[in-house]
């Protein structure tokens, strides 16, 4: 998986930042998905572009149990985000539904990775390639059984009778 | 070895128990608003399937609901929808649900309790992080997204990974407990284990400074274990537990029975052991002013707005994090925390709309009236408390103030019905979240008590409410 870097380089971004609560009326994903990251990054919805991943600090997705949140990233052309560590309930959701992949990054990713970087996500080898700078970081594995529900496709997909 | 409360509760529900993963959690009581859960009925329609136990799931719209005259159509249609898309989702999956009209609605964490649905030792969920209030009654409750609801509405279980408990002991006791509040405690936490402190954990709160507390104070702390991070927070039931929920509309009818087996059963053991631990002594904290734009950027009302380099303490996403709050906040380091002047005041929220909350509140007022420069209003947390409160004239007291009366809702703490703050105005809140655009776009929002909000709103400015004659 392959994509350019969005990066924050900040903690606690909460989820009335990612999608603030006057748009938690809107059904129409499509539409959600413009105002996506509004209360942080006004000029967000105008520069990314489908395939992007975004890189921040610890924290990500505090807040609101809001599952509008990776909804709205997602439909933003979102496909992972990179983070130092996630709120639980956030990075729940974003598994459940198949939003997009929240990926645990270490220091030196965090500082490694830059604005506008090409990185590829391997998740067979959990590693991180920085094609932009030529630079391999370290993720932190899933865990077998958020593995299995992203492989799936998401929770509803994912048959645990099977295992 | 002995276990903790958290876990003696978790193993009683565990349906499905797997090797290294998350297991199969049976859910007691699942309660339903509005704006998490359109999405989860659509998923059931698709698939063809029921609501699995209508019998355990309660809904109520607090979210989207105008807290003016209920007579009135709605005006925001995307809220009357999603208002009605919940009336009709009930009404088609056979659901229990107390609608705008009637008199048991609320903001759900607060009708819960209330009506005797939150029960010590139960699991409960709900499409809303301060699900985590319940947990006041010993019962493990958190909040979880709209897949999660709509799991839960066809299966009463949950797959979930297992929390590690968090000991946080609050020692001593407070010398004017009507000054220094439920509320600066649970700020005074997390201020100092910050807003990440108890990530992946449930916190159960412990020692005298929580026994000391009304159960209504109980919610407040539990309420905010969501801003340090943590899953759920929890109290071990005590009679103060069993006498709050005994004769209320759906208190069980086998209660006492159920109150011997809490007693025997809802403890932590002597030798349980807790991964994480921290103790906040309380006989000296001041009441708490948060400066910036998370619930950990808070300080004591004798404090100064801190400078970056002071709040960070080296870590430079802090200061850069601490930089963006004062720029947003409109705030320069070094300004006593006295001097800043507020436009708006919110007395409301599943944090602090409790009947007890209105009532402390009320005693600031003492016949005086809320500062020319200011609008203020409150919002009790259900139609209940507004009904007990007009009964003892608290209604009276802060009209007469010219504050505003409301009708039962979530309001002003997340802007989601015409309540918010505009642009730039600065509002005394006793709500649970400051984050940027929270109460309003541009709006700025500072945490603090219900005794805090009341007494800015007549001096216009923070002051410290120890000060006053509170009694």
């Amino acid at each position: 998986m392959k994509g350019n870097i969005i990066k924050y380089a900040q903690d606690n971004i909460d989820t009335d930042v990612i999608i603030p609560g006057q748009y938690l009326k809107v059904h129409d994903y499509a539409e959600l998905a413009t105002h996506a990251m509004e209360g942080l990054d006004p000029d967000f919805h105008s520069k990314v572009k489908e395939g992007d991943f975004i890189l921040a600090g610890k924290n990500f997705g505090c807040g609101s149990s809001r599952e509008h949140a990776p909804i709205a990233l997602s439909h933003s052309g979102i496909k992972a985000i990179l983070a130092l560590s996630f709120a639980r309930i956030f990075y729940r959701n974003a598994v459940d539904g198949a939003f997009l992949l929240p990926i645990e990054i270490d220091k030196d990713a965090y500082d490694g990775i830059s604005e506008g970087d090409e990185i590829e996500i391997i998740l067979s080898t959990n590693e991180i390639k920085n094609i932009t700078k030529n630079q391999t970081y370290k993720m932190k594995p899933f865990s077998e059984i958020i593995g299995k529900i992203i492989a799936a496709g998401g929770l509803f997909k994912y048959k645990p009778d099977q295992d | 070895m002995g276990k903790t409360l958290f876990e003696k509760i978790w193993d009683s529900h565990v349906v499905v128990e797997k090797q290294n993963g998350p297991s199969l959690i049976y859910v007691d009581r699942h309660l339903v608003h509005e704006v998490t859960s359109p999405q989860a009925f659509d998923g059931l329609r698709v698939n063809k399937r029921k609501v699995r136990r209508t019998d355990l799931t309660i809904a109520t719209m607090d979210h989207n609901v105008p807290t003016n005259n209920r007579a009135l159509p709605i005006l925001d249609q995307t809220s009357a929808v999603q208002i009605r898309t919940l009336e009709k989702n009930c009404k088609d999956f056979g659901i229990k649900l107390f609608d705008i009209n009637s008199p048991n609605q609320g903001i759900v964490h607060v009708i819960g309790p209330q009506l005797g649905i939150t029960l010590p030792g139960s699991t409960i969920v709900c499409g809303d992080s301060h699900t985590s209030t319940h947990g006041a009654f010993g019962a493990l409750a958190f909040g979880i997204g709209t897949s999660d609801v709509e799991h839960v509405l066809a299966s009463q279980t949950l797959w979930l990974e297992k929390p590690k408990p968090f000991e946080i002991r609050i020692e001593g006791k407070r010398k004017n407990p009507h000054a220094v509040t439920a509320k600066d405690i649970v700020l005074s936490i997390i201020k100092n284990i910050g807003t990440g402190g108890g990530t992946g954990t449930i916190i159960e709160y412990r020692g005298q400074g929580i026994t000391d507390l009304s159960m209504e104070q109980r919610m407040t702390i539990c309420n905010m274990s969501i801003e340090a991070g943590a899953r759920a927070g929890l109290i071990a039931p005590d009679e103060q537990t069993f006498d709050y929920l005994r004769g209320r509309q759906y208190t069980p009818k086998n209660y006492e029975s159920l109150v011997d087996y809490w007693k025997e059963s809802l403890k932590t053991d002597n030798d349980a052991k807790f991964e994480k631990q921290y103790t906040l002594h309380i006989d000296n904290i001041a009441p708490q002013v948060s400066w910036g734009t998370n619930p950990g950027m808070t300080c004591d009302v004798t404090e100064s707005v801190p400078s970056p380099d002071e709040f960070s303490k080296g870590d430079p996403n802090q200061k850069k994090g601490a930089e963006k709050a004062l720029d947003y906040m409109d705030l320069k380091p070094g300004t006593p925390i006295t001097d800043i002047k507020i436009d708006r005041v919110f007395i409301g929220s599943c944090t602090n709309a409790r009947l007890e909350d209105l009532i402390e509140a009320s005693k600031v007022i003492k016949e005086q009236k809320i500062s020319t420069n200011v609008r203020a209003m409150v919002v009790p947390g259900s139609q209940m408390v507004k009904k007990q409160a007009e009964e003892m004239g608290l209604d009276k007291i802060f009209i007469n103030a010219n504050f505003e009366w409301r009708e039962s809702g979530c309001s002003m703490c997340l802007g989601m019905n015409p309540d918010i703050l505009s642009p730039g105005e600065r509002c005394a809140s006793t709500s649970n979240r400051n984050f940027e655009g929270r109460q309003g776009t541009g709006g700025r929002t500072h945490l603090v008590s219900p005794v805090m909000a009341a007494a800015a709103a007549i001096k216009g400015h923070f002051v410290d409410v120890r000060e006053l004659d509170l009694k």
